[in-house]
C-alpha cells in the first residue's frame, strides 16, 4: 500500500516502482522461509570439503555393499534437491509479443501524457503538473484570486477546510487547492472532496480524480485526515453548486453535519473558508430538471451564456474572487471523539460553522464594489 | 444446511469409539495443533493457488502431510502429498470428503475449489462454488479442523459508484447485479461466516484476493488482458488493483501459519487507472459509450464470442479497490510487489524494457 506522503513524487511523475521489496513487515522473516534452507538446514548451504592438491594414487573401489542401490539413492536425492530448487514461479516469457519493436513504440506513445504511478486516491503527478499552469492562469489572471488569512492553515498536521460551494462547475475546489499550494509558505497539498454527481460525471470526474479530487465519503475523508493531510469539504454538496443566481451567497443546509463528526472522530481542526466570486462564474438563472433526469445528472443549467452560445457558454465569467481562510475552530480541544455520536451537539456545531462562514461572506460582500473588479 | 448445524448428537459416527450417551464433542477432543507437525487438506488442489501452496508445503518441513483433493491429480512431483479424487458437484461430496479426511488428523483445511473465470455453464458453477462450499463446511462440521482457510476475491464487494476508495472488510458484500460468477462467491462467503458463528472452536479465515496477476497464473483478468484490444467505457477510468501471484501465495502460506479469524483483503501495492494499465500493457483501448457497451457485451457473451459477462463492465466503470490494512495488522501480510511489477511479470517483460521512460532509465 502506498502512503502518499512517503512516496517519491517527482514532477515528471515517473518512479521506477518496478522493483519489489520496499516494505517488508518486521515479522516477515519467520514466515518467508527459504525452501532449501528449511528442508536441509544451514549445513546444506555450507562450503564444499576442500581436498588439498596432491597425488592420491589410483581411485579406491567402493566397498559399499550395493553400489547400484547407493547410486539410485543418490539419483533420487539429486532429483529431490532439484525439485526443491525448481523456482516455484519460472520466469518464462509466456506471451511472446509479435512486432516487439512496434509494441514498444506504441506503448511509449500511449504512456506519453500519463505517469505509471498514481497515489492511492488516483492523482497522477504528471497530469497534475501539466494542469498546474492552467490553474495558475485561472488563479492569477482570470479570477485574480485574493487569498486572505492563509496563516490560519497549519504548516503540518491534519485540518479540515470547510467552504461554501457555488458556481455550477467546481472551480472553487481547484482554486482553494491552488491557493494553498502556491501561496501558503508550506506549499501544502489540499485534497478536495468531490460530490458524487461530479465525481461520476464522464470525463470530468476522471479528470478531477487525476488532478487530486477524491470522492466525498466518510471513509475517504477519514483516511486522508489520518494521514495528516489537508482536506477541503463543501458540506452544501450538490445543493450548493446547483443553487440559482437569486439565491447567491445564501448558504444551504450543511448536509447532516457529517464534517463535524469527521473532525471530532479524527481530531482535526476546522478552518472555515469563505469563497466570494465563484457564484458569478456561471450565474444560473434557471435549471431544467426533466432533461437532467434523462441525462442522469442533477440539473441542466441555464445561464446568460449557456446554452445560448453553445460550448462557449461553458467559459466562466471572469469575476474577481476573494478566498478568506478564517480562524481555526479547534473542536478536538473542546470535545472528545465520543461527541460525534451526540446528534444534537453535531447539529449545533455544524450550524455554528455555517453561520461563521455566512458572516465571513457578508463581510467580504460588504467591502466588494464590483463583481468583475472587486 | 441441516448438516452444517451443531456437531452434537451426530447421526453417523464414523470415527468409532464414542459411547452413544456421551455428548459427541467431549469424545472428539482434538489434540492441539502442533505447529511442527501439520496436516493440511486442500480442495481445489489443481487451481493456481492450490498447486502453488502444495509446492510450498512440500518444501516446508513443518508440514507433515498434505491431502490434495480435486477432480484431477495435480501435475507435481509429490512426496508428502497424497491425492484423493473429489468432485464437489456430486450430491454425496460432503460424505466423501469427510470419509477421506476422517482419522487423518487434519488440522487445517484450505478451500480453494473456486472458478477463476466465469463460465457459461452457470448451473454447474453454482453447484461447484455455492453447493460445493456447503459440502466442504458440512465435512468440516464433522472433522472439526482447527483452521479453515477459504479463498475468495475482492470482487465480492462489487464495483459500485458509492464505494469508497478503499473497501474495508466490513463493507457489505454487494456482489454484482446479474453476475452469477460473483454471486456464488458471495454465497460461499456467507456460508463461511455462518460456519464461523456456529463453530467458534474452528478458526475460519476468508482471504479476499484482489485480482491476481503474474507470470504463470491464468484467470479472468489474464484472459481479458491477453487480447490485443480492450473496451474502455467513455469517460470512465477507474483505479484497478492487482496482487502479484507471489504475494498471493505468500499470503496463503501466512494464513496457514497464523491463526487469524475473519475476512482479510489480500492486496498488492499501489493502484493504477485502467487506461494506464492498458497503456503499460500496450493494448489498444476501444472507447465505447456505456449505453452501447452493455448490450454489445451481452450479445458477445450470449454468442460466446467474448468470455466476459456484461456485468464485468461495472468493474471498468466504478471502483472496487480493497484496503489491506487489516491483513497487515492482524495477519502480518503486507504486499511486496508493486502493481507495475505484477503487470510487467504478466507480460513476461524482463530486463531492458521495464516500461520506464528513457530519462529515468538513463539515471539508472
Amino acid at each position: 500500500m502506498s502512503r502518499p506522503e512517503d512516496e517519491p513524487e517527482s514532477p515528471t511523475g515517473s518512479t521506477l516502482d518496478g522493483v519489489p521489496d520496499a516494505e517488508v513487515p518486521a515479522d516477515a522473516a519467520d514466515l518467508d522461509l527459504d525452501p532449501i534452507a528449511d528442508v536441509y538446514g544451514e549445513e546444506f548451504l555450507g562450503g564444499e570439503a576442500v581436498v588439498p592438491p596432491g597425488d592420491y594414487g589410483p581411485p579406491i573401489p567402493s566397498r559399499l555393499p550395493d553400489s547400484e542401490q547407493v547410486s539410485s539413492e543418490m539419483r533420487e536425492l539429486e532429483r529431490r534437491v532439484r525439485a526443491h530448487m525448481t523456482p516455484a514461479f519460472p520466469v518464462e516469457p509466456r506471451r511472446r509479443l509479435p512486432l516487439r519493436f512496434l509494441w514498444k513504440r506504441y506503448r511509449k506513445l500511449a504512456m506519453r501524457d500519463r505517469s505509471d504511478f498514481v497515489d492511492e486516491f488516483g492523482r497522477d503527478p504528471l497530469q497534475a503538473a501539466r494542469i498546474a499552469p492552467l490553474l495558475d492562469f485561472l488563479y492569477r489572471q482570470y479570477f485574480r484570486v485574493e487569498a486572505v488569512g492563509l496563516d490560519n492553515i497549519p504548516d503540518h498536521g491534519r485540518a479540515l477546510l470547510v467552504a461554501n460551494h457555488s458556481g455550477t462547475l467546481p472551480y472553487d475546489g481547484a482554486m482553494v487547492m491552488h491557493a494553498v499550494r502556491s501561496e501558503h509558505p508550506s506549499r501544502r497539498d489540499v485534497r478536495p472532496l468531490v460530490e458524487d454527481f461530479v465525481f461520476h460525471f464522464p470525463y470530468l470526474g476522471t479528470f478531477i480524480n487525476r488532478i487530486g479530487g477524491v470522492r466525498a465519503c466518510q471513509e475517504n475523508a477519514t483516511r486522508l485526515l489520518e494521514r495528516d493531510q489537508l482536506v477541503v469539504v463543501f458540506p452544501e454538496g450538490a445543493k450548493g453548486v446547483g443553487k440559482l443566481y437569486k439565491e447567491r451567497y445564501k448558504l444551504q443546509r450543511f448536509g447532516r453535519g457529517g464534517f463535524v463528526k469527521l473532525a471530532l472522530r479524527t481530531r482535526a481542526t476546522i478552518v472555515p473558508v469563505a469563497i466570494v466570486g465563484a457564484e458569478e462564474t456561471h450565474p444560473m438563472l434557471s435549471k431544467i430538471t426533466w432533461l437532467a433526469k434523462i441525462l442522469g445528472i442533477p440539473y441542466v443549467p441555464i445561464t446568460p451564456t449557456f446554452p445560448l452560445l453553445g460550448p462557449l457558454g461553458l467559459l466562466p465569467l471572469p469575476s474577481k474572487w476573494t478566498i478568506h481562510f478564517g480562524e481555526p475552530i479547534d473542536l478536538p480541544a473542546e470535545y472528545g471523539p465520543e461527541a460525534a455520536d451526540d446528534r444534537i451537539l453535531v447539529g449545533r456545531l455544524s450550524e455554528n460553522v455555517r453561520s461563521r462562514i455566512q458572516s465571513m461572506i457578508g463581510t467580504i460582500l460588504g467591502d466588494r464594489r464590483s463583481v468583475l473588479l472587486g | 444446511m441441516t448438516a452444517g448445524g451443531t456437531p452434537k448428537n451426530g447421526s453417523a459416527n464414523g470415527s468409532g469409539g464414542d459411547s452413544p450417551d456421551q455428548p459427541r464433542t467431549l469424545a472428539r477432543v482434538r489434540p492441539p495443533l502442533d505447529p511442527n507437525n501439520r496436516v493440511v487438506a486442500i480442495t481445489g488442489a489443481r487451481s493456481f493457488l492450490g498447486t502453488e501452496l502444495i509446492k510450498q508445503l512440500e518444501a516446508d518441513r513443518r508440514y507433515r502431510r498434505v491431502i490434495a483433493l480435486d477432480i484431477r491429480k495435480p501435475e507435481l512431483s509429490l512426496e508428502k502429498t497424497e491425492y484423493h479424487p473429489l468432485d464437489l458437484t456430486l450430491p454425496t461430496a460432503d460424505g466423501d470428503l469427510a470419509a477421506v479426511l476422517e482419522g487423518k488428523g487434519v488440522d487445517t483445511l484450505v478451500h480453494a475449489a473456486f472458478l477463476s473465470h466465469p463460465t457459461h455453464a452457470s448451473e454447474w458453477a453454482h453447484e461447484l462454488e455455492d453447493i460445493g462450499t456447503m459440502h466442504v463446511f458440512n465435512a468440516c462440521a464433522r472433522i472439526l479442523p482447527a483452521r479453515v482457510v477459504m479463498v475468495s476475491t475482492t470482487m465480492v464487494y462489487g464495483a459500485s459508484p458509492s464505494n469508497p476508495n478503499f473497501l474495508s472488510e466490513d463493507a457489505p458484500l454487494a456482489g454484482n447485479r446479474d453476475s452469477r460468477f460473483i454471486d456464488d462467491k458471495v454465497r460461499a462467503e456467507r456460508q463461511a461466516a455462518r460456519f464461523a458463528d456456529e463453530h467458534p472452536e474452528v478458526a475460519v479465515t476468508a482471504l479476499r484476493f484482489a485480482p491476481i496477476l503474474g507470470g504463470t497464473i491464468s484467470n479472468w483478468f489474464t484472459r481479458f488482458f491477453a487480447r490485443p484490444m480492450a473496451p474502455v467505457l467513455m469517460g470512465y477510468d477507474p483505479l484497478l488493483q492487482f496482487v502479484h501471484e507471489r504475494d498471493a501465495v505468500r499470503a496463503l502460506e501466512i494464513a496457514l501459519a497464523r491463526e487469524a479469524r475473519g475476512a482479510f483483503n489480500i492486496i498488492g501495492k499501489g493502484v493504477l487507472p485502467y487506461t494506464t494499465v492498458l497503456a503499460l500493457m500496450g493494448k489498444l483501448p476501444v472507447p465505447l459509450p456505456h449505453f452501447l457497451a452493455r448490450p454489445l457485451s451481452r450479445a458477445l457473451w450470449m454468442t460466446q464470442v467474448f468470455d466476459s459477462p456484461p456485468s464485468f463492465l461495472d468493474f471498468l466503470r466504478f471502483l472496487c479497490v480493497a484496503d489491506g490494512s487489516k491483513a497487515k495488522a492482524e495477519l502480518g501480510y503486507a504486499p511486496r510487489f508493486a502493481i507495475k511489477r505484477a503487470i510487467l511479470d504478466f507480460l513476461g517483460v524482463v530486463g531492458d524494457d521495464d516500461g520506464a521512460p528513457d530519462h529515468v532509465r538513463a539515471q539508472g
